[in-house]
């Protein structure tokens, strides 16, 4: 028995010192040959089982199969990796420039308004208020009569307005779809109504057009501080800070009390006497707000004794501009490609 | 409004206060009153004294100047001057050697023809005050100045002016004295004054001139008062008086006007003055304007006035448009001997009417229309009249002619407890009612948790409980009340369809690369004529708007179209040479009848730029470019596309498609018409653009999984003539596996091939295929399919297409 393992041994070990000597595929089929070959070294050990007494033959054949699958499976891998070596070699000389342009199209941009827009809209639905929207040529009566402006009230001079020949108008807040929607839905309410507005306006800090979002919340004994609550919320939410901020009266004839807000200088936080955006002041006025006029609810068929609540006003553009770092409120309207793509690369900076 | 902190003095003891200037414009734009800017009217004003005129010479050597020695209280000094004006013990201004004028000019020394000249005598200009005095003389000051008083101190000369933009609804803001109120309010500790001019003055004295009646047949005037100043020398306003008006923003005129502005500018109640004589008849009649009657107005325009206008007439002749403006003969002139001054109380909503139709903010009209205290029409007569004696010299004391209709009496607002808790989480009774009291709004009845408060005639705009809950909570302050949000949970919110929808298009369009704009919704007046639309066209038919602020901002738009090309005019002629390709989504207004609709639509352009070469060789965009955007955007949302060839004037003849989703038609796409190319000087402009809200709503989407038998593959090939599209070749294939009766479906047709050239015809191309045959239940066997495949071949034959 002894001297029949040494030959099996002997066999593997030769194979394996001639394998880890081949480095290419004909010298593997050298070797393939050399050991499984009609004269190879598996084959004389095969039969030279028959000369063995019976009862070794049986153990015997097993570890001459044993070893000839060995020998197969080392041949194979051998084979593949040899292969997968040249392949590569053939792939290194393909090399080609990974830094050259990408095929195809590369991403567009957003455009800092209706991204601003969206995102408001996305705060204040968390905080349950739904979107609603109105038409752009408005009646003089939704613009202005039931927001507490009869034609005669010098509260008009506050938003010069366009008007068409037969007296429609191109509505200069989104006020009257807190009405327009007081009358669909009633009490208790809460919506937000984003969308374009227009006054007769044009010059460096003014366009004729410009984007708000005006929300309203009508309920049972709603409180100033829930107004107060609701803006530190949205405020905070889309700036992605905490804002020290401050409230001043004010006048809106559709609210009473009514009141401004004002952020902290989102650009210097109030340490920037030349600030470019405060101007130094420190503050930013951003939202103008009141607890609404009972004339208003009733003018959405609502009960004023019943129901009260809040309506605020926020420019969608200043938003953006303070956001976004955009310091001329026209170049959001001129489509020009170059300034939205300059936020994301678009052409190559040097 | 311009607030002069001097003449505040007058009406509110604020010394004890101890208040600078800063703290009272923060605790008003805190409360309500915005103080837009502090002006200290001296400026950078050092060393400038009175001086007395000792002695005055020519210089000998050229006659164009005088030499003035001049008392300065700290001794004589030499100054030389080109000024006419003065005299010998006059006393003027003096800026010595070294001193600083307001502007910040540093004086000198100069020799004049060998006389040294020691700084300057001051013109009022030199002083900062303009139109107080004639810039090309010496300020001469009146014979109280003594030398060496510093110019800041005497005259109000260092004042400090407070601007502060006063909201629409507090028309009692608009005066000195309304302002002294508004800080009492503010500064409970503070007391009000009353100037001497305001004291009563005694008028028992009949009209030394005939004077009919007043009447006052149009109730829109409340009140009409006349009062009468004889033996009037018209002249300058003493100097305080006119450096006041300066500073307040009026220009000095003469004593007799001055006076008018003046009580205007510290009382609020607009004044006329007009010379008796010039009036047409000795009587005066308000009444409401006919339709279509004319009046001359003082700033010379015809005016086509409205019954809703109210007219001040004498003999019939209108003099004045009530509240707005005087008319052009009645005016004080340097010989007015005897003037009658006018005050009256008119309705703001008339006035309001008239002075919005007719563009008129005067000061008068200004005032009328955010509410004067009805109460000052006395009072200001009486303070005016006191002041033309004063300052005019005249005889005053003649009893006022009056003529009075209902006039508005402030009305009783309650105040509870439960409202003032829930607005401002506040509910101290007591402190609001001293809150109120200290504007004036007096308590009147006190049932413990519900009071009732008298507000003031002068605080017409307090008449809800709400407001007395704004003047409580604005005297507070809402900084320091507490923040919350709803209690209760809310109900599910809902970010609605149009949000909806404009993030699916641009979550759909921007990784697609491209750049959402927004561009304006008017255009210019011309924009169908450069689209070429036929005037029939609904979009060549825009809502046109009356007062539009330019041509190129007066029509609304009907398509979105020529804000992207200006887009891509504007982003070439910024030096963007890359491709561009933008989308807007928006409204367009759409006339219909007598309304009109505000679809919204998406529209998108690209464009393979100035610039196209590329290390990749050419990679331009074509029409399968933008239909491939197109059918991403609405397939994606559920809907089948289809492209139907089609035509819009201002697109290019051949390369045109209308889009169709689910049959309705969306829009248009395709290539601009190269003629518009060639106007914005480019080429390769592909636009689209659709009407989305038929694509509100999102379909689901309905997933089949694929068959577990397999399916087979065949090719045909096709020779088509060029008129037929492969849309028609296609649903002819279709028809021709659905004409065979066979249950095996065409899984999928695909053209995978377009010859044209050697071997075709003229007229004619080749279009290949590649069917998908495959049954659900069961293996096809080659027999099957080839047979299926035979028939459809030869229906196509019979279809006539010549099949290869």
């Amino acid at each position: 028995m002894p001297e029949e393992n040494i030959t099996v041994n002997a066999v593997r070990d030769s194979f394996r010192e001639s394998l880890a000597g081949a480095s290419t595929l004909q010298e593997l089929d050298e070797i393939r040959v050399k050991f499984t070959g009609k004269k190879g070294s598996l084959t004389q050990l095969l039969r030279s089982l028959g000369k063995l007494p019976p009862e070794q033959r049986k153990s015997t054949g097993q570890e001459v199969n044993t070893l000839r699958d060995e020998i197969e499976h080392e041949l194979d891998q051998a084979g593949k990796r040899i292969r997968d070596a040249e392949n590569e070699k053939q792939e290194i000389s393909q090399r080609i420039d990974v830094t050259l342009p990408a095929h195809g199209r590369t991403s567009g941009a957003f455009h800092p308004v209706l991204q601003t827009m969206h995102e408001i809209a996305d705060i204040m639905q968390g905080l349950g208020y739904s979107v609603a929207s109105g038409p752009e040529v408005e009646e003089d009566y939704y613009n202005f009569e039931c927001l507490n402006v009869p034609p005669w009230h010098p509260a008009r001079d506050m938003q010069d307005t366009f008007y068409f020949a037969d007296g429609t108008l191109l509505r200069t807040h989104t006020s009257p779809v807190q009405i327009r929607s007081m009358l669909k839905y009633g009490a208790p309410l809460r919506i937000v109504c984003p969308g374009k507005v227009y006054r007769r306006d044009n010059d460096t800090t003014h366009s004729p057009m410009f984007n708000q979002m005006e929300g309203l919340l009508v309920d049972k004994n709603v409180p100033f501080s829930v107004m107060k609550g609701t803006m530190s919320e949205m405020l905070n939410a889309f700036f992605g800070k905490s804002l020290r901020y401050r409230f001043r009266a004010s006048y809106f004839p559709f609210t009473e009390p009514s009141m401004e807000l004002d952020i902290e200088c989102v650009e210097c936080s109030g340490h920037d006497e030349h600030c470019r955006v405060c101007h130094g002041t420190g503050w930013l006025e951003v939202v103008g707000m009141g607890m609404v006029h009972p004339n208003v609810i009733r003018a959405g068929k609502i009960d004023p004794d019943e129901y009260n609540g809040f309506a605020f006003g926020i420019g969608l553009d200043r938003m953006a501009m303070l956001k976004y770092g955009i310091g001329d409120l026209r170049l959001l309207f001129d489509g020009n490609v170059s300034y939205f793509m300059s936020g994301f690369g678009g052409a190559e900076k040097c | 409004m311009l607030i002069s902190w001097e003449l505040l003095k007058n009406f509110i003891d604020i010394e004890p206060l101890n208040l600078t200037p800063e703290e009272l414009a923060e605790r008003l734009t805190f409360s309500g009153s915005e103080v837009e800017s502090i002006t200290y009217t001296a400026g950078k004003m050092k060393g400038v004294v009175a001086a007395k005129i000792n002695a005055l010479e020519a210089h000998s050597k050229d006659a164009k100047y005088s030499i003035a020695h001049l008392d300065t209280g700290t001794g004589i000094h030499v100054c030389v001057t080109s000024a006419k004006n003065m005299k010998k013990g006059d006393n003027v201004f003096y800026a010595g050697e070294g001193a600083i004028l307001p502007d910040g000019t540093e004086l000198g020394t100069r020799d004049f023809h060998g006389v040294m000249s020691y700084g300057m005598m001051l013109s009022a200009e030199e002083l900062g005050l303009h139109d107080v005095d004639d810039p090309s003389g010496l300020l001469i000051l009146p014979n109280d100045a003594r030398p060496g008083d510093k110019a800041e101190s005497l005259y109000h000369v260092g004042d400090v002016i407070l601007d502060v933009s006063i909201t629409p609804n507090r028309g009692d803001l608009l005066s000195l004295l309304g302002m002294a109120r508004e800080i009492k309010g503010l500064y409970p500790k503070s007391t009000l004054k009353t100037p001497e001019w305001l004291r009563p003055l005694k008028q028992d004295k009949e009209w030394s001139e005939e004077f009919g009646k007043i009447s006052l047949p149009d109730k829109g005037c409340y009140a009409y008062r006349l009062g009468l100043a004889t033996g009037a020398k018209i002249s300058d306003s003493p100097l305080t008086a006119k450096i006041d008006l300066a500073h307040l923003g009026m220009r000095p005129i003469n004593n007799a006007v001055d006076v008018t502005n003046y009580v205007m500018l510290m009382l609020g109640q607009p004044l006329h003055a007009f010379d008796l004589n010039t009036l047409p008849a000795r009587e005066i009649t308000v009444r409401a304007a006919h339709e279509g009657e004319h009046m001359m107005t003082l700033d010379g325009k015809d005016r086509a006035l409205t019954e809703r206008d109210m007219l001040i007439t004498s003999g019939g002749e209108a003099i004045a448009l009530a509240g707005v403006m005087g008319g052009e003969q009645t005016g004080i002139n340097d010989d007015t001997n005897t003037i009658v001054i006018e005050s009256a109380s008119f309705s703001p909503v008339r006035v309001g009417h008239t002075s919005r139709r007719l563009g008129i903010n005067s000061e008068a009209a200004f005032r009328f229309s955010r509410t004067v205290d009805p109460a000052l029409s006395k009072s200001a007569l009486m303070a005016a009249t006191t002041l033309i004696r004063d300052w005019c010299g005249t005889v005053v004391d003649y009893k006022p002619l009056s003529a009075e209709n209902d006039i508005h009496e402030p009305k009783p607002v309650t105040l509870t407890r439960k409202k003032l808790s829930v607005y401002l989480s506040w509910d101290n009774m007591n402190e609001a009612a001293k809150i109120l009291d200290g504007f004036g709004i007096s308590q009147v009845k006190d049932n413990g948790d519900s009071r009732v408060f008298m507000p003031p005639s002068s605080r017409p705009d307090i008449t809800i409980e709400e407001d007395l809950i704004e003047e409580i909570g604005r005297f507070r302050g809402y900084n320091e009340t507490e923040e919350r949000l709803p209690g209760e949970m809310p109900k599910r919110a809902d970010i609605g369809d149009s949000m909806r929808l404009s993030a699916f298009v641009r979550n759909t369009l921007i990784p697609r690369g491209y750049t959402e704009v927004l561009t304006y919704s008017f255009l210019p007046e011309d924009f169908p004529e450069k689209l070429r639309l036929n005037p029939d066209d609904i979009r060549a038919k825009p809502l046109t708007i009356s007062n539009p602020i330019s041509r190129d901002q007066m029509s609304m738009r009907t398509t979105l179209l020529p804000g992207l090309l200006e887009g891509l005019k504007v982003s070439i002629a910024s030096g963007w040479r890359e491709p561009v390709r933008i989308f807007e989504q928006g409204r367009v207004f759409i006339m219909d009848g007598d309304s009109h609709t505000e679809p919204e639509h998406v529209a998108g352009l690209i464009f393979n730029g100035v610039d196209t070469r590329s290390p990749s060789g050419n990679r331009n965009e074509d029409f399968y470019s933008i239909k491939a955007d197109i059918e991403s955007l609405i397939t994606s949302r559920g809907y089948r596309v289809d492209f139907v060839s089609g035509h819009e004037n201002f697109m290019h003849a051949g390369q045109t498609a209308n889009i169709f989703a689910d049959g309705v038609k969306l829009g248009y796409a395709g290539r601009l018409k190269p003629a518009i190319e060639q106007e914005l000087d480019v080429s390769g402009v592909y636009v689209f653009e659709i009407d989305v809200t038929n694509l509100t709503e999102a379909r689901k989407p309905a997933f089949t999984p694929a068959s577990s038998f397999p399916a087979s593959f065949r090719d045909i090939s096709l020779l088509v003539a060029d008129t037929k599209s492969n849309d028609d070749v296609m649903k002819d294939i279709r028809q021709c596996v659905k004409d065979s009766g066979s249950d095996i479906t065409l899984e999928s047709l695909r053209l995978f091939d377009i010859y044209s050239g050697k071997g075709i015809p003229d007229g004619f191309r080749s279009l290949a295929y590649s069917l998908s045959y495959r049954s659900h239940t069961k293996t096809l066997t080659v027999e099957e399919v080839e047979s299926l495949h035979n028939g459809v071949r030869e229906s196509l034959k019979a279809k006539g297409y010549v099949v290869r």
